[in-house]
C-alpha cells in the first residue's frame, strides 16, 4: 500500500464518530491531569486503563494516547501561572513562563507555548509517519539476541539517565524483573514464586503494580505538599493574548530547533519528554546572544522546550509500534494494552493491523487540533480548575483506582495488590527510587527472558552471540557506555549537589531563613 | 457481584434447573493460549461471531500464550465453572502432559473436554529464498550444517512433529521453541530458525507470496489445499503423518447441561454452509463430537503420546 492510501485509510479509521469522542476524551483528560500539578500521566493512564477493556484495540489506543500527549500541553498552564509543573516534562517550562505571567504576559505564554506544542507535535507525527514503516521493514532482521541487547539497552537507560540516582534506578529495574518472574514462566510453565497462591498463576497485575506504584504513592505523597493555589488575579488576565511581533520574531527558531531536539530524544529508550525539554533550554540559553534574560521571562525558553516535549511524545511511539519494544513506562501501558486485545506488537503489526497503526497516527493529528482548540479558547476553564481544593479531587481519584482494580478481574486481590504497590511506591518516593524503571523492568522482564533463552538455544549455549552479531554488538556498546556515563555523571552530580546543599544549609542557618520546599517531578 | 449473585440463586435454590436455559449470563471469553495470528486463534476469531450471533453475548476471543499452551490451559482449569470462560486449545493438551510432569492441573479432571471441532495437516516450511528446493536436500545438509526447527512451543503438536520426523529421517535439527505458530512463522521469515512444521493457516498469505516456501506435507497423503506439495510418505518417510486437532474444553465442574449446550452450539456452526467455505482453504478438516466421545479420545491420547514420548526419549 502506498502512503497516500494508508494515510487515507488511517484518516478513515480516526474520524470515525466513536474514535473521534474517544480521541476528544483523551485530550481532554491528557489537559485535566496535566494542569493539575502532582497527577501524572503515568497515574492517569494506569487508573484508566481497565475502562479500554471494553473498547476496540484502536479507540482504546487512541484515548490513551490522547492523554499522553494531552498532558503535555496541558502541563504548562501550571508551570507558567503557579511556578508548579503540571508534568515533569514542562518543569523548565517555569523558569520562563511564570517570570512572563509575573509581568503580566501570562496571556501570551499559554498562547504561545499551546503553538510550540502543536508545532513540535506536528515535526514528530511527520516523522512518525515516515520511519516507522522503514524500521520495521529493517527490524526482520531482528533475532533473539538483537531483541534482548535492544531491551537491555531500554532498562539500562530508563535507569540510569533519568533524575536522580543512576544506582538507584538500576535498583528499581531489578526489582521490576524480580516482581515480573510471579507467576508461570513463560518457556516451560514452571510455577514461580506464587507461594501456593492460585491467584498469582498468571503473576501480578500489570494494573495493580502501575495504579499503586503510581497512583496511590503519588495521591500520599500530595498529602504533605501540595495545596489549592492562589492565583494572583493579574497574571492570568488574558486581555493579552496576542504576541507582539517580537515574540513571534524570537520563536521561529527555538520552536524548529526544539521539534528537532524532542524528535530525535523521544526515540530513544529512557530519555523521553523531560529530558528533552531540558535539553532543549540548555541550548537555546547558549545560542542565545542574550543569555541573561533567560529565567526573567524570555520567550525562546518556553518555545524551545514546549515544541521539544510534544515531539518527543510523538516519536516516542516509533520504537513501541515498529519492534514492540517500549522505551518508557507510558510506552509499555500502550504495549500492554495492545497484548490484552490480542494484537501482537512486532515488525509485522504495520502489516496485519493496517488499520490501528494508520488510525493512530492520524487520530494524532485530529487530537493535536482538539488540543489547540480546548488549550486556547477555554484557556479560562483550566485556570480554574487549578483552584478545586485537593481534599475533594484526591480521595474521588482513590476511590477510581479501587474500583479499576477490582474491574479488571473481578478480584479482591487485585485490591490488595494496589495497597501493597502503593505503600512501596510511597517507601519509593521517600527513599527517592524512581518508579518508572521499576514497571519498565515489570514489563520487559519477562520478554527479555524468553528472548534471553532462545537466544542461547540459537547459538548453542555461547555468550558471545550477543557482542559477535554486528547489530547486537553496537547496542551491547552503547548500553555499556550509557551504564559508565549514567552512574558516573550521577555520582558526580550526587557530590556536587551535597557540596551545593552545604553550603545552602550553612547560609539557611545564617540568615534565619526557612527554606521553601522545592516543587519535585513525578516521573 | 457474580459470586455473591451465584450464591443467592443457589440458596433460593434455583440454580441447578436455570443453569443452561440460562447460560450464558454474560460475556463468554474463550481463552486461546497461544500468540495471535497463530492457528487456533485464527480459527476462533472466525468462530466467534457465529457463536455471538447464536448465544446473544458477546464472545471475546483472550490470548494467553506461554509454556507451550500450558500457560493458558491451567488459567482456564481455575477458572469459575459457570461455562463463562472456555479453552479452545490443540492438541498440545494431550503431547505437552507426556514431556512436563509439573503441571498445577490434571488434564483427565481439571477440564471439562466440550467438543473437538476439527484438525489440520502440517507442513514443513523453510524460508521463500532457501538454496533447498526438496526436503531430501534439506535433510542431506543438515547432516553436515546442523539446522535450527522452530515450534509452537515445548511440548506441543508441532515439538512433537517435528522430533518425530528427526527420528525418522536421520536430521540433524536443534528445536528452539516459539510461543506459538505465528512467532514462530515470523521466525522462519527472519531467517533465525530454518524449518517449521507449520500448519496452513499459520503461514497464511506467506506462501502465496513466496516468502515461504513448502518443503512436504506432514503425511501420507498431499493435501487439497496445497495439491503440488509431495507427502512425506511419498518421499520416502513412512511413519510422520501427523494432524493437530483442535478442541474446546471449560473448566472441571461445569454443569454437563450447559457443557451439552455448547456443544451442540458448536457443532451447528461447524455445519454451516458459509463457515466451512471460510476455514476449508486454511486446510480445515471439521468433525462433529459429543463430549463423552472427545473425553474417550483424550484418555487414550494422553497414554498414547506419554508411551511415545519415554519410547523415543523426548524431553525438555
Amino acid at each position: 500500500m502506498d502512503l497516500l492510501g494508508s494515510l487515507a485509510l488511517g484518516l478513515g479509521v480516526a474520524l470515525t464518530l466513536q474514535n473521534l469522542l474517544y480521541c476528544f476524551l483523551g485530550a481532554l483528560l491528557g489537559t485535566l491531569v496535566g494542569v493539575i500539578p502532582g497527577l501524572g500521566v503515568l497515574a492517569a493512564i494506569s487508573m484508566l486503563f481497565p475502562l479500554t477493556f471494553h473498547l476496540e484495540p484502536t479507540t482504546a489506543l487512541i484515548m490513551l494516547a490522547g492523554i499522553w500527549y494531552g498532558t503535555t500541553y496541558g502541563g504548562s498552564t501550571a508551570s507558567i501561572l503557579l511556578n508548579l509543573p503540571g508534568t515533569p516534562a514542562n518543569a523548565v517550562t517555569c523558569l520562563d513562563g511564570y517570570p512572563m505571567a509575573k509581568q503580566g504576559r501570562g496571556g501570551i505564554a499559554l498562547f504561545m507555548t499551546t503553538v510550540a506544542s502543536f508545532f513540535g507535535a506536528s515535526f514528530g507525527i511527520i516523522l512518525l509517519t515516515l520511519f516507522t514503516p522503514v524500521i520495521a521493514e529493517y527490524a526482520l532482521r531482528f533475532g533473539s539476541a538483537e531483541y534482548f541487547a535492544l531491551m537491555l539497552m531500554g532498562l539500562v537507560a530508563s535507569s540510569t539517565i533519568s533524575e536522580g540516582s543512576a544506582i538507584k534506578g538500576l535498583a528499581a529495574v531489578t526489582m521490576g524483573i524480580i516482581i515480573g518472574l510471579v507467576g508461570m514462566d513463560t518457556q516451560t510453565a514452571t510455577i514461580r514464586f506464587t507461594f501456593g497462591n492460585l491467584g498469582l498463576l498468571e503473576g501480578i497485575s500489570l494494573i495493580a503494580l502501575a495504579m499503586g506504584i503510581f497512583g496511590v504513592a503519588e495521591i500520599i505523597m500530595s498529602i504533605r505538599r501540595v495545596h489549592a493555589a492562589d492565583i494572583d488575579p493579574e497574571s492570568v488576565k488574558l486581555k493579552a493574548i496576542v504576541p507582539t511581533r517580537d515574540d513571534v520574531g524570537r520563536s521561529w527558531f527555538p520552536m524548529l530547533r526544539g521539534a528537532s531536539i524532542g524528535s530525535f530524544f523521544g526515540t530513544l529508550p529512557g530519555t523521553g519528554p523531560s529530558i528533552a525539554a531540558f535539553i532543549s533550554y540548555a541550548i537555546e540559553k547558549r545560542v542565545s546572544k542574550s543569555p541573561e534574560r533567560f529565567g526573567n521571562g524570555a520567550i525562546e525558553g518556553i518555545m524551545g522546550p514546549e515544541s521539544a516535549n510534544n515531539a518527543a511524545d510523538q516519536t516516542a511511539f516509533i520504537p513501541t509500534l515498529s519492534l514492540g519494544v517500549p522505551g518508557s513506562a507510558t510506552m509499555a501501558l500502550m504495549l500492554g494494552v495492545l497484548m490484552i486485545h490480542g494484537v501482537a506488537p512486532g515488525p509485522n503489526l504495520i502489516s496485519d493491523e493496517p488499520e490501528l497503526f494508520w488510525g493512530l497516527i492520524m487520530s494524532f493529528w485530529v487530537g493535536n487540533i482538539i488540543l489547540l482548540l480546548l488549550n486556547i479558547p477555554l484557556i479560562g476553564v483550566w485556570v480554574r480548575m487549578l483552584t478545586i481544593p485537593y481534599h475533594l479531587l484526591y480521595p474521588a481519584v482513590l476511590m477510581f483506582i479501587c474500583l479499576g482494580a477490582f474491574t479488571s478481574g473481578f478480584s479482591a486481590l487485585n485490591i490488595w495488590m494496589v495497597a501493597g504497590f502503593g505503600a512501596l511506591g510511597y517507601a519509593m518516593r521517600i527513599f527517592r527510587f524512581p518508579g518508572a524503571p521499576l514497571l519498565l523492568g515489570f514489563v520487559l522482564g519477562p520478554l527479555m527472558e524468553e528472548h534471553f533463552r532462545r537466544a542461547m538455544v540459537l547459538a548453542r549455549g555461547d555468550f558471545a552471540v550477543f557482542f559477535e552479531r554486528p547489530i547486537s554488538a553496537v547496542i551491547m556498546a552503547i548500553t555499556g557506555l550509557v551504564l559508565i556515563w549514567g552512574v558516573w555523571s550521577s555520582e558526580h552530580l550526587r557530590a556536587k549537589r551535597g557540596a551545593r546543599a552545604l553550603e545552602r544549609e550553612a547560609a539557611r542557618r545564617a540568615a534565619h531563613h526557612p527554606e521553601q520546599e522545592a516543587p519535585d517531578g513525578q516521573n | 457481584m457474580k459470586k455473591i449473585m451465584a450464591a443467592l440463586a443457589v440458596a433460593l435454590g434455583l440454580a441447578t434447573p436455570l443453569a443452561a436455559q440460562d447460560w450464558p449470563s454474560g460475556t463468554v471469553t474463550i481463552v486461546v493460549p497461544y500468540s495471535p495470528s497463530g492457528n487456533t486463534d485464527i480459527f476462533a476469531r472466525h468462530m466467534a461471531p457465529y457463536l455471538e450471533e447464536k448465544w446473544g453475548q458477546s464472545v471475546v476471543i483472550e490470548n494467553r500464550p506461554g509454556g507451550g499452551s500450558m500457560v493458558g490451559t491451567a488459567l482456564v482449569s481455575q477458572a469459575e465453572p459457570d461455562g463463562l470462560t472456555l479453552l479452545m486449545t490443540t492438541s498440545a493438551y494431550v503431547t505437552a502432559p507426556a514431556i512436563q510432569p509439573d503441571l498445577p492441573f490434571d488434564p483427565r479432571t481439571d477440564l471439562e473436554p466440550v467438543a473437538n471441532v476439527g484438525y489440520v495437516s502440517y507442513i514443513l516450511v523453510t524460508q521463500g529464498d532457501s538454496k533447498f528446493n526438496t526436503l531430501e536436500e534439506f535433510v542431506e545438509d543438515s547432516k553436515q550444517n546442523p539446522k535450527f526447527a522452530a515450534t509452537a512451543g515445548l511440548g506441543t503438536t508441532t515439538h512433537f512433529a517435528i522430533e518425530r520426523f528427526i527420528a525418522q529421517s536421520g536430521a540433524n535439527f536443534d528445536v528452539v521453541h516459539f510461543k506459538g505458530g505465528g512467532p514462530a512463522v515470523v521466525a522462519i521469515l527472519s531467517g533465525e530458525a530454518d524449518i517449521y512444521g507449520s500448519s496452513v493457516s499459520s503461514a497464511g498469505g506467506n506462501i502465496a507470496s513466496g516468502k515461504i516456501k513448502v518443503l512436504a506435507v506432514l503425511g501420507n497423503e498431499r493435501i487439497a489445499a496445497l495439491p503440488d506439495v509431495p507427502s512425506t510418505k511419498e518421499l520416502g518417510y513412512p511413519e510422520t503423518e501427523i494432524h493437530q486437532w483442535v478442541g474446546v474444553f471449560a473448566p472441571g465442574g461445569t454443569d454437563a447441561d450447559i457443557v451439552a449446550k455448547i456443544n451442540a452450539d458448536i457443532n451447528e456452526v461447524l455445519r454451516n454452509e458459509e463457515f466451512i467455505a471460510t476455514v476449508t482453504p486454511l486446510d480445515w478438516t471439521l468433525e462433529q463430537s459429543t463430549p463423552e466421545g472427545f473425553a474417550a479420545e483424550i484418555d487414550q491420547e494422553l497414554t498414547g503420546w506419554k508411551e511415545l514420548a519415554e519410547s523415543q526419549g523426548i524431553s525438555r
